[in-house]
């Protein structure tokens, strides 16, 4: 079955090069979304105080931006806030997903609303009857609470996601693998996990922005000893942002590019590597 | 129906048990508490008072407060059926290209949405604004003589609107498109179909649970973020979202907005409805 | 797609370790107490908070919040507790001291009490100073850009002339714009008449040709970059505004002057009470005053510290001469007078839009 379905890949592939439509159109739509970012770095470079008007070039605001030890604190805060929500979100919204498209009990569908309720509550609004949910259920404040909280308004995301992937899913591969004598869980690790892979990762990716951008929903959860990164950004009310917000974006950015190629780069090579001793064997899990 | 996606009987049933949880203590008990607030009387300056009382759904019935229901659900089907129309296509193309550069697109496409949308917006502010990139690009290449002046007008809310939620439009297309089995297009072509036809009868319909996926994703919030609004809008277009903040947070009035949040909820969720209805992607999801 | 997944996982687990380094150093050198300042970011400059922590070995612990009222319901989930020192908005303060969640000063632990500005002083938020220490305020004036605006400027009625159409930029506070045109009708901010406030909505519907935008973010740039030629703003968004373009025309309006204060109290069970003293009592040395409001670009609330800034800060950080005609507060107002005023901006601000 895969190799028929490689092969016919591989011929839809030819087809496709053709056209340099698809290419020109992926290239436009994604520079179009790196433009603002750049504009926003390149502000970073502004002497005045102002980061929307030019007025000569410095590297002051980075100098600035070094020097405050909270936004490193804060930064390291929301990257472990963003990964553990999104991580629970996956977790709970895969297995959700999974578990209601294999069960037909009454009450999937009243659940499955409730889950993306949240997205349709505004923030501000949620995050007050947070506060008073978790202060009346006598949660602490702090990261755990954070956590649940961020929790609640990504698994959304990821939900909707894997549900859509699993709409029309072929089942011949789940059944082969039972019909081989694999076990539940084994069928589900080996067969359905990687096939709702690419669909996980997605609503991941998605969630752990929206995590990172968070601040209402941080601001009521928090306490004291756990600032976030956009709370910082986004209480800048009495002074204004300044260039050394940019700065920060600017180094974020860099800092995920040079990471994120490096984690390419490698995986990338380690395909290669297994991609020469296997044949086609990356075209067959692609095609999985 | 049996056996498709790798967990049956006790495995799913546990596999539910997160997301019931979730659902039904973190999502139930907040909206009690909102579903209570709303029916509760303000205080004289701070707080609420325990009556019961209707007037604040009276209240939503204003002629300025449904006037900011209309402008939000405009702006929400324009930006929607925007993001669809741009997104579609990038999360059809991305699923079609070779799995290196699957993985490297998927990976630029992240790293903007992980600074934050408010730094992103304001580079849009350094693009629109008069003088600005644009201006200074259509003026010397003498598409047009005078400044634009684009920014704070509704077609920035637009662009800004569409910039912050296309990515979640293009992640549910392609993890919905990447599964596809293209072996049913290549089937349909050598039965002679032509390849608009061939797109229609096959890859839309099968695609349609990722493009729906996108359209909850993107309409929802689009109908609560306001600071997009504020800050590329000059506050000019009101949204429902803003109404609420500032019920909240400047008015003091709780209650009102509670009940303004009910409404909203409600409303969405009746789209919501009404568009997997119109739809018909139940018969999809059918086949899980 | 997983070897992605986990090479940007690991990624981000080595950007929060490398964080972790560096931020651990820094919070474990010291040992000599905490204090949970609460209040906007950056509210002050850096050298002030590091002078602080060095000269007493308390480390700041430093939240923000975005509005007074999300500080306020945080306070009142906290009973009081959490906080050792916040600032705040005068009329949230008020709310503040109202709900018994500010506890009063021991002025002898504050000899530099006296430094403060009387003009500051016994407002309605703390009629007494039994509560409270101001930290900068702000004026509400008019500035706009000579070159493109003739006539000049001396009130607020000035800006209904159609000549400005497309022209005025102003913050997304309704009390402050709401009440420009209560001010303009000759009434009082805090009126609770709701006629009255009626009255003020159908004339700030007149405006609104007037208007190119309202919002709160960075309206400076959009008076420097020539979009807007009047500005309303809040007063540190004038003192960028003249320090990058010099030739701005501040106006104080001649139909009266209003201002607020941002003071800062100890609530009622403070964790670090003594540790805020010793803070505030560090804010009100003249010197240390000055580098704040020039950081900060508010009116100096410290008398003392007017001398020591700098002849570049002097206009627009200290007050006028003259300055004491007509001044008000914006205060805390009843429920129906707050829906209305709610009501009318929404109105103001959808008929900007059409």
């Amino acid at each position: 079955m895969s190799r028929r379905v490689a092969g016919k890949g591989r011929k839809r592939m030819k087809r496709n090069r053709n056209s340099p439509f698809p290419a020109i159109y992926l290239g436009l739509v994604l520079l179009l979304t790196y433009l603002p970012l750049l504009l926003v770095m390149l502000y970073s470079f502004n002497a005045g105080r102002l980061s929307s008007v030019w007025e000569g070039f410095s590297l002051s605001w980075y100098r600035e931006l070094f020097r405050d030890r909270s936004i490193f604190e804060a930064l390291r805060n929301s990257v472990v806030l963003a990964l553990a929500s999104s991580l629970a979100a996956a977790v709970i919204g895969t297995l959700g997903a999974v578990g209601m498209a294999r069960t037909r009990y009454r009450t999937n569908g009243i659940i499955e609303y409730l889950s993306t309720l949240p997205i349709m509550i505004p923030e501000i609004i949620l995050g007050m009857v947070f506060l008073a949910f978790f202060s009346l259920i006598g949660l602490p404040f702090g990261m755990t609470s954070l956590i649940i909280g961020h929790t609640i308004f990504c698994i959304p995301y990821v939900f909707t996601m894997v549900k859509a992937r699993l709409a029309g899913m072929d089942p011949s591969y789940v059944e082969a693998a039972k019909d081989l004598g694999a076990g539940e869980l084994r069928a589900f690790w080996d067969i359905t996990f990687p096939l709702l892979r690419p669909a996980i990762v997605s609503g991941m990716l998605i969630s752990f922005a929206m995590s990172m951008d968070d601040v209402i929903i941080s601001m009521f959860l928090t306490d004291v000893n756990v600032n976030t990164l956009p709370i910082k950004i986004y209480t800048q009310l009495k002074t204004g942002v300044t260039p050394k917000t940019n700065a920060l974006c600017a180094l974020m950015f860099a800092f995920t590019l040079v990471l994120g190629l490096l984690s390419l780069w490698i995986s990338q090579n380690g395909k290669a590597a297994i991609a020469a001793g296997n044949g086609d064997r990356g075209e067959k899990e692609q095609r999985l | 129906m049996k056996g498709r996606t790798g967990l049956r009987g006790r495995a799913a049933a546990l596999a539910l048990l997160p997301i019931y949880f979730t659902a039904l203590v973190f999502v139930v008990g907040p909206l009690a508490y909102m579903l209570a607030l709303s029916f509760l009387s303000r205080a004289e300056t701070w707080g609420v008072e325990l009556t019961f009382t209707v007037r604040n759904y009276l209240g939503i019935l204003a002629p300025v407060y449904l006037q900011t229901f209309r402008q939000s659900l405009r702006l929400a089907f324009l930006c929607t059926t925007l993001i669809a129309l741009i997104g579609y296509p990038f999360g059809y193309f991305m699923a079609r290209l070779p799995q290196k550069w699957r993985r490297i697109l998927s990976f630029f496409l992240v790293i903007p949405i992980w600074t934050s949308s408010l730094m992103r917006l304001y580079g849009w502010i350094i693009i629109f604004r008069a003088g600005g990139v644009l201006d200074s690009l259509l003026m010397k290449t003498g598409v047009v003589q005078q400044s634009l002046k684009l920014l704070y007008t509704y077609p920035a809310v637009v662009t800004g609107m569409v910039y912050v939620l296309l990515p979640f439009m293009i992640y549910s297309v392609y993890a919905s498109a990447e599964k596809m089995d293209w072996n049913l297009v290549e089937a349909a072509r050598d039965l002679g179909a032509g390849k608009m036809q061939a797109f229609f009868t096959i890859t839309f319909r099968l695609t349609m649970p990722g493009l729906l996926s996108g359209v909850v994703l993107t309409f929802i919030p689009s109908m609560g973020l306001f600071f997009v609004a504020d800050i590329l809008g000059g506050n000019k277009v009101v949204l429902v979202g803003s109404v609420i903040q500032e019920q909240l947070m400047k008015a003091h009035n709780w209650p009102f907005a509670a009940a303004f949040s009910v409404v909203l909820m409600i409303l969405t969720s009746l789209l919501i409805y009404l568009y997997r209805r119109i739809t018909k992607v139940r018969d999809l999801e059918g086949l899980v | 797609m997983r070897k992605l997944l986990s090479g940007l996982l690991a990624c981000a687990l080595l950007l929060g370790a490398l964080a972790g380094c560096q931020s651990g150093g820094a919070s474990s050198s010291k040992s000599g107490g905490q204090l949970n300042l609460y209040t906007w970011e950056g509210m002050f400059p850096p050298e002030v908070l590091e002078g602080f922590e060095s000269e007493t070995g308390i480390k700041i612990n430093y939240s923000n919040y975005d509005f007074g009222e999300t500080m306020l319901t945080k306070l009142q989930t906290a009973g009081g507790g959490e906080y050792d020192l916040v600032i705040a908005d005068d009329y949230i303060v008020e709310s503040v001291i109202a709900a018994d969640l500010a506890q009063k000063l021991d002025k002898s632990k504050l000899p530099n009490f006296g430094n403060i500005n009387p003009v500051y002083q016994g407002q309605f938020f703390d009629p007494a100073d039994e509560y409270t220490v101001p930290y900068g305020a702000g004026v509400q004036t008019i500035v706009y850009n000579p070159e493109t605006v003739a006539k000049p400027i001396t009130g607020y009625a000035d800006l209904w002339d159609p000549d400005f159409k497309d022209k005025i930029g102003m913050i997304a506070n309704y009390r402050v714009i709401n009440g420009m045109a209560l001010k303009v009708l000759g009434e009082s901010y805090n009126t609770g008449d709701l006629d009255k406030i009626q009255a003020a909505g159908d004339k700030l519907t007149e405006l609104a040709p007037n208007v190119r935008l309202i919002k709160d973010d960075n309206l400076q740039d959009d008076l420097i970059s020539g979009e807007i030629d009047v500005a309303i703003m809040y007063t540190s968004q004038v003192t960028l505004a003249k320090l990058s373009k010099p030739e701005l025309e501040m106006v104080f309006p001649v139909e009266g002057i209003g201002f607020g204060v941002m003071p800062a109290f100890i609530p009622s069970k403070a964790p670090n009470a003594e540790a805020a003293y010793r803070f505030l009592e560090y804010l009100l040395r003249p010197e240390i005053g000055a580098q704040c409001f020039e950081w900060l670009g508010y009116y100096s609330t410290n008398g003392a510290a007017d001398e020591h800034i700098a002849e570049e800060f002097q206009d627009f950080l200290t007050l006028p001469a003259d300055f004491g005609g007509d001044t008000e507060m914006i205060e805390n107002i009843g429920a129906d007078a707050q829906d209305l005023h709610a009501k009318i901006w929404t109105e103001f601000k959808t008929a900007c839009g059409q």
